[in-house]
């Protein structure tokens, strides 16, 4: 197979999946604002209805942020946070009409567990016990903020359609592979 | 201390506060790459002007203006914090109005306004619907 072949191959089958973009890698924070930048643009392009663009880029926010702030695989400076990069996969798509972001990255096999938890608790409540809960986390201190499942989690299952799916696979080493999509 | 600003950026609001005439305003969007360090300066000069009002007799009112068009979860937590410090000042005497602006299409912003103005007990939160002819 040529080169061209090769990755034609993965570019037809991405365009299959509906992928408007998808990134791997090391993702900062500058990245976030220029993806999030192109995203809303072509948003506009297409005449998305402005209340959709703003749920899947609040969506979109809030994933690539986990992302930065909880990835497992990262390369951090000795004074850790302005360099921080921090390792992950960002894809946004249409699927049968529906926007849908998912990232994934590595999590510690202990975090994994405990997000996992949170999660199906999040996936089984319905829209006014998610925003209920949401108005719970709004309130409490920051000290507080490590129980339960993070405002940012919450302000997904929120601004999406319908249940955010997710998911957890064992990757060699000490680590899991998490995956979390969300629909608009 | 009589102001307090910060100009608006592609990712942090514009925050003005006037502390002498008691007119503060925070515009835009706000999902800034650390929002602890953003706002921590806001919370601590809010927090020094309400700590002067405080020992007032009889406190002049106190306007916060708010026109946000996004803002993050981090975010949203520090909105809610600086709405607690006034909820304390309005508890203690002193007249306190917030005035949520939103766009009427803006649902997102509207489903906030009502959320955070759910809260406020003592501060008269007002939720403003932005005359569409302006935009």
């Amino acid at each position: 197979m040529s080169l061209a072949e090769e990755y034609l191959d993965s570019y037809q089958r991405m365009v299959a999946q509906g992928v408007i973009f998808s990134f791997v890698g090391y993702v900062s924070d500058g990245i976030l604002f220029s993806l999030g930048e192109a995203l809303k643009q072509k948003m506009r392009l297409d005449a998305t209805d402005t209340n959709v663009t703003k749920r899947v880029f609040s969506i979109f926010v809030e994933q690539v942020q986990n992302i930065i702030r909880y990835s497992a695989e990262r390369l951090e400076d000795e004074r850790g946070s302005p360099s921080e990069l921090s390792s992950g996969m960002i894809i946004v798509g249409r699927e049968q009409g529906h926007f849908f972001v998912l990232c994934g990255n590595r999590v510690l096999r202990e975090e994994g567990a405990t997000l996992m938890r949170r999660l199906s608790e999040l996936a089984a409540m319905d829209r006014d016990s998610i925003k209920s809960y949401y108005r719970e986390k709004l309130r409490e201190p920051a000290e507080a903020a490590s129980r339960g499942a993070s405002i940012g989690l919450i302000e997904i299952a929120r601004r999406s359609s319908r249940p955010i799916e997710f998911g957890l696979t064992p990757f060699p080493g000490e680590h899991d592979f998490f995956c979390l999509k969300a629909f608009i | 201390m009589d102001t307090f600003s910060r100009p608006q950026t592609e990712r942090s609001p514009l925050i003005d506060f006037d502390f002498a005439n008691r007119r503060l305003r925070i515009e835009g969007e706000s999902y800034p790459e650390d929002a602890a360090s953003f706002f921590g300066p806001v919370f601590k000069s809010l927090a020094a002007f309400l700590a002067e009002v405080s020992a007032e007799t009889r406190p002049a009112p106190i306007l916060l203006d708010l026109r946000m068009s996004y803002f993050n979860s981090s975010s949203a937590k520090a909105l809610m914090n600086l709405f607690q410090m006034l909820e304390e000042a309005a508890r203690c005497g002193t007249p306190v109005d917030i005035n949520w602006n939103y766009d009427p299409d803006d649902e997102t912003m509207q489903e906030f306004g009502e959320d955070f103005g759910e809260d406020m007990e003592c501060v008269r939160f007002n939720l403003c619907v932005l005359d569409a002819h302006v935009f």
